[in-house]
């Protein structure tokens, strides 16, 4: 039997391919045979991960993602170098603990235009005639957050919530052109991003924070096999879904 | 920054009023402390003065003074005329 999760012949675009889950996702979508193109901000980092990569056809695309605007145009140009894209993974996201005293306009639309406003110009970037093939598979990451409630993380949770919503309507809207968008919603996961959030709880916090997750704290590559499911055929027939992969964090 | 005007913004960040808080009160006597507003002060050395606290040194901050320490020589003494 051919293995269902299979990606030989697709390209797939991964945004924060440099680190953590971004990183994991491109290596395990290159280990299953597909072309992917990394995405994030720093060179040096992302030839590094394109050279763990299983297989050929790999390419690095440096881009600051914050040129929201920027980016329909940008993945044109992709599309016609590297031929039309399968997949798109929006791994790219920034984490700020900001108590809601401290909470300004400036970090929250930072945190919103990083997690939402791209992942909203990808999607309509990747939808474009010469940029996505007959059909394909958006990935957005969100959060559990976007789901329970944590003291300090309103902005980030805000864009989570966010990301929620605009998957379910662009599932809607993208539906006839054939591209399926889906979400997934870690809980936490030991990545460079959470390591910085992690050092600034107490103890207390943090042995909450394990005891709540049931099967213990996510690994980068327990998300990205999720995501792998929802770019292969293993998902055909799922889209606009909020998959939550969290440990039994929020079965309790 | 002088310590003068750090205080006032801790002062701000705890909801007291202006010129409450001096160096050799105890932060537990303050209702307002605690762990979110712990997290709020390692949120404000980062965004006003580039800082990142250690949130192990914070926690074991006793007294306002203490506290004050952490921001080091970003802190400059007040000249008195």
């Amino acid at each position: 039997m051919t293995n269902p999760l299979e990606l030989t012949g697709r390209t797939i675009l991964v945004t924060g391919a440099s680190s953590g889950i971004g990183h994991e996702t491109a290596l395990l979508l290159g280990h299953l045979g597909a072309r992917v193109i990394l995405v994030g901000r720093n060179q040096e980092r992302l030839a590094e991960t394109l050279r763990l990569l299983n297989g050929e056809g790999h390419r690095v695309e440096p881009f600051d993602l914050s040129s929201t605007d920027e980016i329909p145009h940008w993945l044109k140009g992709i599309g016609a170098s590297s031929g039309p894209l399968h997949g798109l993974v929006h791994c790219a996201g920034i984490q700020r603990l900001r108590p809601l005293r401290v909470l300004g306009s400036a970090v929250l639309q930072e945190v919103m235009r990083t997690n939402l406003d791209a992942a909203v110009s990808l999607t309509r970037g990747f939808r474009q005639k010469g940029v996505c093939a007959e059909s394909g598979s958006v990935v957005l990451l969100s959060s559990i957050m976007s789901l329970v409630g944590q003291a300090g993380v309103a902005a980030y949770a805000a864009s989570k919530g966010a990301v929620n919503a605009v998957t379910r309507a662009l599932a809607v809207e993208l539906a006839f052109e054939h591209i399926r968008v889906n979400c997934v919603a870690p809980g936490y996961v030991e990545t460079e991003m959470t390591a910085a959030l992690w050092s600034s709880l107490t103890e207390e916090q943090r042995s909450h924070i394990e005891s709540r997750h049931l099967l213990g704290v996510g690994k980068p590559r327990d998300v990205a096999y999720a995501i792998a499911f929802l770019l292969a055929e293993t998902a055909r027939w799922i889209t606009g879904t909020v998959l939550v992969v969290d440990g039994g964090y929020t079965a309790h | 920054m002088e310590r003068s005007e750090l205080l006032l913004l801790l002062d701000e960040l705890l909801e007291l009023e202006p010129g409450t808080m001096k160096g050799s009160d105890s932060l537990d006597s303050f209702d307002g402390w605690n762990s979110l507003a712990a997290v709020a002060v390692l949120a404000m050395a980062d965004e006003k003065f580039g800082l990142s606290l250690e949130p192990r040194k914070m926690a074991a901050c006793q007294s306002v003074n203490d506290l004050l320490g952490l921001f080091g020589d970003r802190i400059s003494p007040e000249i008195r005329g």
